[in-house]
């Protein structure tokens, strides 16, 4: 999910999806994309872009569309997401996110969230104090990572 | 509490000597979502003090989940006053509606289809009339989508975090279950059923005590009793947990309702059968370590055996 951008040659057409960064980040291969005159479209995300505009933009899109999504790495699994539910397998698109990575851990006891910047396997729950450990069972309704009790 | 649950109406789950993760759904002969049992007077008093006391935990909705809402009351009313004509009791002139709970000596008159005249959510409230969690599941982008439910009686998972929440991302935590393609194999055959055609399965699991509100949110809690199996308290201590769940297409929303009804029984009232026990020994013992870990028996799991064997050896009954 995260990494560089790889160019996917033969496609009828390709999306870049992105925040200002994201798109920056994808410069250099929509330079390619035009270069080489190939179909291409931009779906800038912006402050006020909801995840349903996203959806509609890629429920638009007919087959043989080959999609790359660059955004912070807080929403890019949320956008993963989004874009399997309109049709995007995972040989038809590219996710990459940038930045610091916040991963998000629900607490089972008290349904606190806390951000953790670090990855760690176990951490304390800022709200009522269990020790959580960190599972990669994920919700993209509460965009976190349900921690389960540590220690009986 | 003692659960009255006897052998007799017990939901035994095991077929053969081994068991593992499977689509064991079968079509139900009887089509009821939900099912009156001896310990329906408890069983309501412990839900709607649950769902007083801990509403979060306990009942989670979003908002377009009404017409489903409302089909469930539709049904599950239906089967009441159809399979229990006794103990409830429906009249209904056009959208008026009076239903009578006669067990607990109740009577709701509300407006079908009008949120405002019930005291709370339909699903919330017809779910303090049955002994079943109830779970309702929306259909859409070829997905299922857990968009509402009322969840007293969890084995080990959280109503709250599972909000919103994909089939197949519900089912992550299993061991194999993405691997062996069981999770995609299960929703495409859950998208399928057809109203009119309910489906039911078994799941079963062992647990220390005998609570039925074994919530994710106070596992550490309730899951300490697991340090206390021993071989000598076993019997007593560990109960088997079965759940009967029910799969009813709804067929205005399209949605899915999934009810879960929880039955427990002693280790001790299920060893004096002595085909159960014979077999039940079969399949733990030969239970892998995955299944064992994720169903959170690996801690006792010895003392449980131990104890099994003790009761084969002795040939007593009770
Ligand atoms: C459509 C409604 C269903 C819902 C809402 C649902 C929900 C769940 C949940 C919440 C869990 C616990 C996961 C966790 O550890 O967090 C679970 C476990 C499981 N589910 Fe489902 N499920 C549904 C249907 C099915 C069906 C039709 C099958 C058919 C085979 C199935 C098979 C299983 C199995 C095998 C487990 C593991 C149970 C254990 O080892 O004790 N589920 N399900
Ligand atoms: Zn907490």
């Amino acid at each position: 999910m995260s990494g560089e951008a790889v160019f996917v040659s033969g496609k009828r057409k390709y999306v870049f999806c992105g925040d200002q960064q994201g798109i920056k980040i994808l410069s250099s291969l929509i330079e390619r994309v035009k270069e080489e005159e190939l179909l291409l479209e931009i779906f800038l995300i912006e402050g006020g872009t909801e995840w349903s505009q996203l959806s509609k933009f890629l429920k638009d899109q007919k087959m043989g569309t080959y999609l790359y999504v660059v955004l912070p790495n807080e929403y890019i699994q949320k956008a993963e997401e989004v874009a399997e539910a309109t049709g995007f397998s995972d040989e038809e698109a590219q996710y990459i996110g940038y930045g610091e990575k916040v991963t998000r851990v629900y607490c089972c006891r008290c349904h606190g969230i806390k951000e953790m910047k670090n990855a760690e396997e176990e951490t304390l729950c800022e709200h009522c104090g269990l020790e959580l450990s960190v599972s990669d069972h994920y919700s993209v309704y509460h965009n976190a990572v349900l921690g389960y009790v540590a220690k009986l | 509490m003692k659960w009255t649950d006897n052998l007799e109406n017990f939901p035994y789950p095991f077929k053969g000597s081994t068991y593992r993760y499977s689509n064991n759904s079968i079509p139900m002969k009887l089509p009821l979502s939900v099912e009156v049992t001896l310990d329906y007077k408890e069983e309501m008093k412990l839900k709607r003090n649950l769902l007083t006391h801990h509403p979060e935990r306990c009942y989670q909705s979003l908002p377009h989940t009404f017409t489903g809402q409302w089909e469930i009351v539709e049904l599950v009313m239906e089967h009441l006053v159809a399979q229990y004509p006794e103990k409830f009791s429906l009249e209904t002139n056009e959208s008026q509606w009076i239903f009578h709970n006669k067990i607990l000596g109740e009577k709701h008159e509300f407006t079908f289809g009008v949120e405002k005249s019930l005291p709370c959510e339909p699903l919330a409230f017809i779910s303090r009339h049955v002994q079943e969690d109830l779970i309702l599941m929306m259909q859409r982008d070829g997905d299922l989508y857990l968009d509402a439910g009322q969840l007293c009686f969890p084995a080990n998972w959280s109503l709250a975090f599972n909000l919103g929440m994909k089939f197949k991302s519900i089912h992550h935590p299993i061991p194999g279950f993405k691997e062996e393609g069981l999770d995609d194999r299960i929703l495409q055959f859950l998208m399928r059923i057809e109203a009119g055609n309910p489906w039911e399965r078994k799941n079963w699991s062992l647990m220390a005590g005998d609570r039925l509100d074994t919530s994710l949110e106070t596992f550490d809690q309730w899951g300490l009793l697991r340090k206390q199996v021993t071989k000598e308290n076993a019997g007593e201590l560990v109960h088997i947990r079965v759940e009967v769940q029910k799969l009813f297409r709804l067929p205005r929303s399209n949605a899915i309702l999934f009810t879960i009804h929880t039955h427990l029984l002693s280790l001790e009232k299920l060893a004096s059968n002595p085909e159960w026990l014979k077999q039940f020994y079969e399949i733990l013992s030969e239970l892998p370590p995955h299944i064992t870990e994720y169903k959170g028996i690996a801690l006792y799991k010895e003392g449980v055996l131990d104890y099994l064997e003790a009761r084969l050896g002795s040939g007593k009954v009770l």
